[in-house]
């Protein structure tokens, strides 16, 4: 059995290896003059700064490149796999955790934001969301494709959200599916959506853990998944990017929150998160499972101090 | 070749036949210094002097540390070396975190009654003040690289790997493995789900205190404990402790969760060093010896639970083993002279109690028809418990079992009727031993 087919885009381009995410980011970060001309007006006063560039695209198609990227040949490094899951706390098995096989793949959607059709500014772009189907787990020797591509773009109260989709094949269909929603801040192409954008109304329920987050935990993420950004590594790179300290990665939480509710799934399971407020690192979050009678469980996590939420998510069967 | 098979020997009766400890002291006090292998062979010699073993050859010696030093892995057979039993004397070492003492009697128990040996010692010892502490993992795995390497210049790279904060000791970590969280907040959020209120767990902590000040006042103790290092009488044991002592304490568990903390050091076990043992055989054994039986080991129940996703709390593991030993001896929760239930925390024993009067609960969740019922309040921890003799992990087992079968004894020679006591041990990793033990 795979996961059944959805929408590709119309052409497919081939890389030869999955991109360098260092090499990614360099680009992303490196400003283009437009965006300095808009950092510009942001020090001016309100009452001197230009009206928002609301641009207006009506088809979904024009606005986002109608190409896929594909990678074949994908594997995992037993070094790194050992290393993310002693991190993550997942056993030292031969089996790769959906984490880890976000963290091999994710640098593929990450090159489909960086090309230079791509709508939105890659710097500064949040994860909302991200929703992972497993129709089998994959093991250490395999190799895969990897094909990534960029959709529904959409209106938001604060920008424009976008999802990156993430397939991983072996040769019978798609076993692996990742769908990561990110906005882009104060870029609205798609006008204001109808998200009211009302925090969710959140009370803690009793924790069943505790995780204690190190200043450290961005940094030793960014080395088991190779994605350093810098609002993960340390309060001074944090800073520059408007964050009073480094942010825990959000698929740090969600690995592990799935690695907490191990074993509850079966071996076909959709795991999905929503992230709130992010975790300003070092901190002490209360972790919650709620296992489902059904199979699977509901997990949300929240500052065990403030009761701020977070994030929340569910793993169930599919 | 035989024409037939063996058979199986016939069961026969373990009795305990006596028990000794040391007192129990209160951690980075009176033992500091003293080893585990110091205390556990203090404790075993005790034992031999009262009931005149010196240079006997036991059937077994059983025991463990929560706590221990990686050399310590023979610590109970070390211990037997160094005492005055026999060096013929087999032992091993048994872990089961605070279930240890209790697990370790129901091995050897089980043995005598099988008939594979005669007589044994059960018991078990734990320093806080003592206790291990390591190198950080990333230091030791350099250190070992470098042990494998062939050339200097190997060595030298893998040493080269460690950093200045792989330099800091790694102290024994006291929080659950899977979740983070310590014990007393475990047992804290299991306390609110359950509701258990300040006043009831105060009342469990006052009770401790008064009913084993009363048994050392009445030589209950004499024949049960050997002072050791200059103590006597258990370090934590505050004779004079008063509700309103108890009520003035500020809350140490749960402070972060939504609902009121109500765990506070008085009415939650002190970290504490000690060690106990109890000596167990079979009638002919104890009979030759002019020893009396004080107690007979009927039958005993492990359970565990999942607490790792929330599903039970992480100390309600004898909740779920003693229906199963009920039933398997047709016996209901009141049809017992004593309950020995270990007293972690005072809201532990009485979360347990809860769960067993809840009807929905004990259909739910345990299976059972209805709810277990309530005890006789009056019958639970006469002599004190955890809270004010102390909780050195692995002694704790020992120290019930001794003095529930001496209970026993007395109570059957008191009323010419057999005496019949439940003993409950809750235990880290969601683990819990129960078992019960009758007047012999």
């Amino acid at each position: 059995m795979t996961l059944p087919p959805i929408d590709r885009p119309g052409t497919v381009r081939e890389l030869d290896r999955v991109p360098s995410l260092m090499a990614l980011y360099a680009k992303a970060l490196t400003p283009d003059p437009a965006d300095v001309a808009r950092l510009g007006a942001r020090i001016l006063p309100d009452a001197l700064r230009p009206k928002q560039r609301t641009a207006t695209i009506d088809d979904r198609h024009r606005s986002l490149p109608d190409v896929a990227l594909k990678v074949r040949g994908v594997t995992a490094n037993p070094q790194g796999l050992r290393e993310y899951q002693n991190l993550l706390g997942f056993p030292r098995t031969e089996d790769l955790p959906a984490g880890y096989v976000h963290v091999l793949a994710f640098p593929v959607a990450m090159a489909v934001m960086a090309a230079p059709d791509f709508p939105l500014p890659l710097a500064g772009m949040v994860h909302l969301e991200n929703r992972v189907d497993v129709d089998r787990t994959l093991t250490v020797g395999e190799t895969f494709t990897v094909t990534a591509w960029a959709s529904n773009l959409s209106g938001h109260l604060k920008g424009t959200r976008v999802d990156l989709i993430v397939e991983v094949s072996d040769p019978e269909g798609v076993v692996w599916r990742g769908v990561s929603t990110y906005l882009a801040k104060g870029t609205y192409t798609h006008g204001r959506g109808n998200d009211t954008g009302a925090a969710r109304e959140f009370t803690p329920p009793l924790p069943t853990g505790s995780w204690s987050l190190g200043a450290g935990i961005g940094r030793e993420y960014a080395a088991v998944s190779g994605d350093r950004n810098p609002i993960h590594l340390s309060a001074l790179t944090a800073k520059a990017f408007g964050f009073p300290r480094a942010i825990a990665h959000g698929m740090y939480t969600a690995a592990r929150a799935l690695a907490d509710a191990r074993p509850l799934h079966g071996e076909r399971y959709s795991w999905t998160v929503e992230f709130a407020k992010p975790v300003l690192l070092p901190e002490k979050v209360a972790v919650a499972i709620t296992p489902h009678n059904a199979g699977g469980a509901s997990y949300v996590g929240w500052n065990s101090k403030t009761g701020k939420l977070h994030f929340s998510g569910e793993i169930s069967p599919l | 070749m035989p024409d037939t098979t063996t058979s199986a020997p016939n069961l026969q009766d373990a009795v305990i036949v006596g028990g000794n400890r040391i007192p129990f002291a209160r951690a980075g006090s009176r033992y500091l210094g003293a080893s585990n292998q110091d205390m556990f062979t203090a404790a075993l010699d005790g034992l031999v002097a009262r009931y005149g073993l010196q240079g006997e050859q036991l059937g077994e010696v059983v025991a463990g540390a929560v706590l221990k030093h990686s050399r310590d892995f023979n610590l109970v057979r070390e211990s037997v070396l160094g005492s005055a039993l026999s060096p013929t004397t087999p032992a091993f070492d048994l872990q089961q975190a605070c279930a240890t003492g209790l697990e370790a009697f129901i091995t050897v128990a089980n043995k005598i009654r099988l008939g594979q040996i005669d007589s044994a010692i059960a018991g078990g010892v734990d320093t806080v003040s003592d206790a291990p502490i390591a190198i950080s993992d990333r230091l030791r795995s350099a250190l070992l690289q470098a042990s494998y390497a062939k050339t200097l210049g190997q060595r030298a790279k893998a040493l080269a790997t460690v950093r200045p904060k792989d330099l800091a000791p790694a102290n024994p970590r006291t929080d659950e493995p899977r979740t983070g969280l310590s014990m007393g907040e475990h047992q804290a959020i299991t306390t609110a789900k359950w509701e258990i209120s300040r006043e009831d767990q105060d009342l469990i902590a006052y009770n401790s205190h008064h009913n084993l000040a009363r048994a050392y006042n009445n030589g209950f103790f004499d024949d049960l404990v050997t002072p050791f290092r200059g103590l006597s009488r258990d370090q934590n044991l505050r004779e004079d402790t008063s509700l309103e002592k108890l009520a003035s304490l500020s809350p140490a568990f749960g402070k972060s969760l939504s609902t009121p903390a109500t765990m506070t050091a008085g009415n939650s076990t002190a970290l504490t060093d000690g060690a106990s043992t109890v000596l167990v055989a079979n009638r002919e054994w104890a009979k030759k010896r002019n020893l009396t039986p004080l107690a007979r080991f009927v039958d005993a129940q492990t359970a565990a639970v999942d607490y790792v996703h929330g599903r039970e709390g992480l100390l309600m593991a004898p909740v779920h083993a003693v229906p199963r030993l009920l039933e398997r001896n047709g016996l209901t929760l009141q049809d017992f002279d004593f309950y020995e239930i270990h007293e972690a925390f005072a809201a532990t024993v009485l979360t347990t109690l809860a769960a067993w009067e809840d009807d929905e609960y004990c259909r739910t969740e345990l299976n059972l028809p209805q709810a277990l019922g309530a005890i006789d309040r009056e019958r639970l921890n006469v002599t004190g418990s955890s809270l004010a003799a102390g909780h050195p992990f692995a002694a704790t087992g020992a120290r019930i079992l001794a003095g529930v079968a001496k209970l026993l004894h007395e109570r059957a020679a008191s009323t010419g009727k057999p005496a019949r006591a439940l003993v409950s041990v809750c235990a880290a990793g969601g683990l819990g031993a129960v078992a019960i033990v009758e007047s012999a």
